[in-house]
């Protein structure tokens, strides 16, 4: 009878002991995520070698980020972060330039061209573990054509005048109508995070989501579905991520990305104290730095276990335009009897070939940027018009041209107008920028050769574009565009004339035939599904602007980067973030 | 207690009138904060103009400085257009460092600054007096930036300091001690940097100051007596001659809190320096404003500690 006891008393404890360790398995397993994709995960599978999991890297930003919601977020360093926090319904693959999937596993196009219907993966969840699905996304667009939320991704979102409509089909298919159709309508999604419904909702509905996630506020109110999450952020010196466990790419082996386990940005105050930090060894990832830094950082990373690399142009253009706004009502009469030159496309073919864009590259660059006869860079592989002509420096030609517009020389070698006016003007530059006060200087001094009397007038920033936009009180100025995508209709506003930032004339509408016709140009591209037939017409574009030189379009700087040797998968791109695009596949070797 | 009043009445008029100027100049300033977006192609006129109506950058300069004086009651000190937040919590860490620097390159000043200003005042006309006499002067010669580039660059090329910051990335894990030991690394050099700054200034005061004093008859009675050289400098000589440098201290917060701001950027110390020169460009007009307001407070505090400690010391003062 004992013995009986016993036994059943040891069967049941047996029987205890393995629904015990079934209860651990299981809560493990419920609690807990794996390294390994769960069932029901559509994880996303990368292509890059497979790397070691573990370690932590460091990268300075040049300043501190100023929030972390990513729906107000407007400045680099803030966007920088926030890159690595969030993620995206279709992301635009920096090395081909072109649309991949992200959140969205597929889409499809319906055949008026105003419909887009996203099939979102399933199984995903935030990096607090609650799970994502198509209400997230509503909420997120909810939230950003929100006009009292005045998120700055918004503007993207409206297509002639009217806002995206978003519509849940089921848990995991959205559908995004348009006014009409939309070239670039997948490009947008690239950049917009998808906020956690379940954190956010509330807020939102008190009217204070303007106030959240600001960067006092602590790391677990935040969650993203980006590859790190916030663990924390000290003022005035640092931010530190860690892995997100949740996060929804595997490599090729079925290991869970990122490979490391910690990502912190140090805070610095300008690109050299940037440069001395990397090579203190503080830091593992350079994101850009400037010609002379890389110069003096490419002769020591044999001996000092980093490597630096020259990418090339990117798509930033700078360039000299004059002011062809109607002064009339501004009261400048000095200024509008100079726009009689700035006018004839003469004078500014002119100039455009008294320009040596070589000796820019050369003195400005260090021989590390890239000669622009248009407004689109080399490095824009996809849409740059490889016909387009390039001018050689020519003097003989620039005054043949002059002489043509009725401009003559006096004894001197002065240059005068028709009226025997000696040609004089300023150029206005940013004095923050070295790069382009240089830029300015060179372009004083080209232009010298033809007799005209140019001033640079380096002015701060913001009285610039105060200058610019508001007073017109300039005669030229020298700057740059570096357009946040490689797709023309991001810079639509540059190119029509009712633009925001048709800077030589924001008269609202087109003064001279061929900005008439740039307008219809560039209006069909928009709204031109063909990739074939926008190229045709956006070539075109690139022609009237090379011909009738309404920016003189200059050089564009290459992309310098860096990485420590011990960093792996590092694949910088020339589309920002620079070096931390594939972050989520980066790893210490 | 009646002079305590009267200059608290007079340092928070005075703490007025920096706020109102600093307002103003950042108003009458061309292009406001959000000039810059206006130059994003994506993003439209319409969206900027309503930023700037909802941070009332569109109301008159005294509408905005009372909501702003309103903010200060409350301890905000104004709403930063930048971090979207208040800039109460954003200068506080802030500040705490430069505080945390200044302090301790006073310290290093006045414990270097002392004993040299007594050595120089008493040992006649030696070559080491000489030395030091040239060293100072050529102190004063070098302007601060180049000082700090001088710095950094020894910093750099030897490796014996960190550079930059205030911690080590690794250091953030460490134990107490560790990490004391890595904030004492990364203090020294700016610390060292601003103390050499008021040294020279310092070192003379002290001198002239020693100078005068041992000449007086009681000290020469002192010595007369058989008094120690030592005790009769430091316990009778340096208390006399207390009263200028008491002043001079006062003084001398407003010198290290304006190189503070050029050494922190430049050894990229996270105080208030880099935030300022930040908010300044971005023309973030109410961080500007409350860092300025802040280091008015510093040194009009730093004076008026002084002013109390001479009161305290000197029974002259306190009769007068």
């Amino acid at each position: 009878m004992g013995r009986t006891r016993n036994r059943r008393h040891r069967a049941w404890g047996c029987g205890a002991i393995v629904v015990c360790a079934l209860l651990a398995i299981w809560g493990a397993t419920a609690i807990r995520p794996l390294n390994a994709a769960q069932p029901g995960e559509e994880l996303a599978i990368t292509e890059t070698p497979v790397g070691r999991m573990g370690g932590s890297l460091v990268i300075a930003l040049r300043s501190e980020p100023k929030t972390l919601n990513p729906a107000l977020a407007v400045d680099d360093p803030s966007r920088e972060v926030l890159g690595c926090l969030n993620a995206d319904l279709i992301d635009i693959n920096r090395q081909t330039l072109k649309t991949a999937p992200a959140l969205a596993k597929s889409w499809e196009v319906s055949k008026d061209g105003k419909q887009y219907t996203l099939h979102l993966r399933r199984g995903l969840r935030f990096s607090d573990g609650q799970p994502f699905n198509a209400d997230d996304v509503v909420f997120t667009f909810q939230v950003l054509l929100d006009e009292k939320i005045h998120s700055p991704q918004r503007d993207l979102l409206v297509i002639v005048d009217k806002p995206i409509a978003v519509e849940k089909i089921d848990d995991y298919t959205v559908r995004f109508s348009l006014a009409q159709p939309y070239a670039a309508a997948d490009r947008i999604f690239d950049g917009i995070a998808i906020l956690p419904r379940h954190l956010l909702e509330a807020t939102y509905r008190d009217g204070k989501f303007p106030q959240a996630w600001s960067l006092s506020a602590p790391p677990s109110q935040f969650a993203g579905l980006g590859p790190f999450r916030l663990k924390e952020y000290v003022p005035g010196q640092r931010v530190v991520l860690e892995r997100n466990p949740y996060y929804w790419k595997q490599d090729k082996s079925g290991n869970r990305l990122p490979y490391l386990n910690e990502l912190q940005f140090l805070f610095v105050s300008n690109e050299d104290a940037e440069v001395i930090r990397f090579e203190a060894g503080d830091t593992d990832l350079l994101s850009r730095v400037g010609a002379e830094n890389f110069t003096m950082l490419q002769k020591q990373q044999a001996a000092k276990g980093y490597h630096v690399a020259d990418l090339g142009a990117g798509l930033e253009y700078n360039f000299l335009f004059f002011n062809l706004n109607d002064l009339s009502s501004k009261g400048k009469p000095e200024i509008a009897a100079k726009q009689a030159w700035f006018r004839d496309v003469r004078f500014r073919q002119a100039v455009s070939e008294a320009i040596d864009r070589a000796d820019i590259v050369r003195l400005v660059y260090a021989g590390r940027a890239t000669p622009l006869w248009g407004q689109v860079t080399p490095g824009n592989k996809l849409w740059i018009d490889s016909a387009l002509p390039h001018p050689q420096c020519s003097l003989d030609h620039a005054k043949e041209l002059l002489r043509s517009a009725g401009f003559s020389w006096k004894g001197d070698g002065t240059l005068v107008d028709p009226h025997g006016k000696a040609v004089e003007f300023s150029i206005l530059t940013s004095s923050s920028n070295a790069q382009r006060t240089k830029m300015a200087t060179i372009v004083q001094d080209d232009l010298s050769h033809l007799g005209m009397n140019v001033h640079i007038v380096p002015l701060e920033f913001r009285a610039m574009v105060a200058r610019l936009l508001n007073s017109f009180d300039y005669e030229a100025v020298v700057m740059g565009i570096a357009s946040g995508d490689a797709d023309p209709t991001s810079e639509m506003n540059v190119w029509v004339s009712d633009g925001e930032t048709h800077l030589w004339n924001l008269a609202g509408k087109p003064s001279t035939p061929w900005e008439a016709q740039m307008d219809k140009l560039m209006q069909q591209q928009e709204v031109t599904i063909n990739y074939a037939k926008r190229k045709q017409l956006y070539d075109r574009v690139q022609e009237i602007v090379s011909q009738n030189l309404p920016v003189i379009c200059l050089v564009s700087p290459n992309i310098l980067v860096g990485a420590k040797d011990r960093v792996g998968n590092f694949r910088p791109a020339i589309l920002d973030p620079y070096v931390l695009w594939n972050v989520e596949e980066l790893y210490v070797r | 207690m009646k002079y305590l009043g009267r200059r608290l009445i007079h340092a928070a008029l005075l703490l007025i009138g920096v706020s109102f100027f600093s307002f103003a100049l950042l108003q009458w300033a061309p292009g406001d904060f959000f000039d810059e977006l206006q130059l994003n192609p994506r993003i439209s006129a319409r969206t900027v103009e309503a930023l700037r109506v909802e941070y009332g950058l569109n109301q008159s300069l005294p509408v905005r400085y009372e909501h702003w004086l309103r903010s200060v009651a409350h301890g905000d000190l104004g709403f930063s257009l930048a971090y979207n937040s208040a800039v109460g919590p954003i200068i506080a860490v802030r500040a705490r460092n430069t505080l945390v620097l200044t302090g301790a390159a006073t310290l290093m000043a006045w414990l270097l600054g002392i004993p040299l200003g007594i050595w120089t005042a008493t040992s006649g006309r030696g070559w080491a007096n000489r030395i030091l006499g040239v060293t100072t002067s050529t102190l004063l010669t070098i302007p601060d930036l180049l000082l700090f580039l001088c710095l950094l660059l020894l910093a750099v090329r030897t490796g014996w300091f960190p550079a930059g910051g205030m911690f080590s990335p690794s250091a953030e894990a460490a134990a107490f001690w560790p990490r004391a030991k890595d904030v004492f690394a990364h203090l020294f050099l700016p610390a060292f940097g601003l103390a050499v700054v008021s040294l020279p200034v310092l070192i003379r005061h002290v001198r002239s100051a020693m100078v005068d004093v041992l000449a007086s008859p009681f000290l020469r009675a002192a010595r007369g007596h058989g008094i120690p050289r030592m005790r009769v400098l430091f316990r009778y000589a340096l208390p006399v001659a207390a009263n200028p440098l008491i002043s001079l201290f006062g003084f001398s917060v407003a010198t290290m809190l304006s190189a503070s701001l050029i050494a922190e950027v430049i050894l990229s110390w996270p105080g208030l320096g880099p935030l300022l020169i930040e908010a300044t460009l971005a023309r973030d007009v109410y961080v500007v404003v409350a860092t300025v307001l802040l280091s008015a407070v510093f040194l009009v505090f730093g004076n008026l500690l002084a002013d109390l400690l001479l009161v305290a010391v000197d029974p002259r003062i306190r009769m007068e």
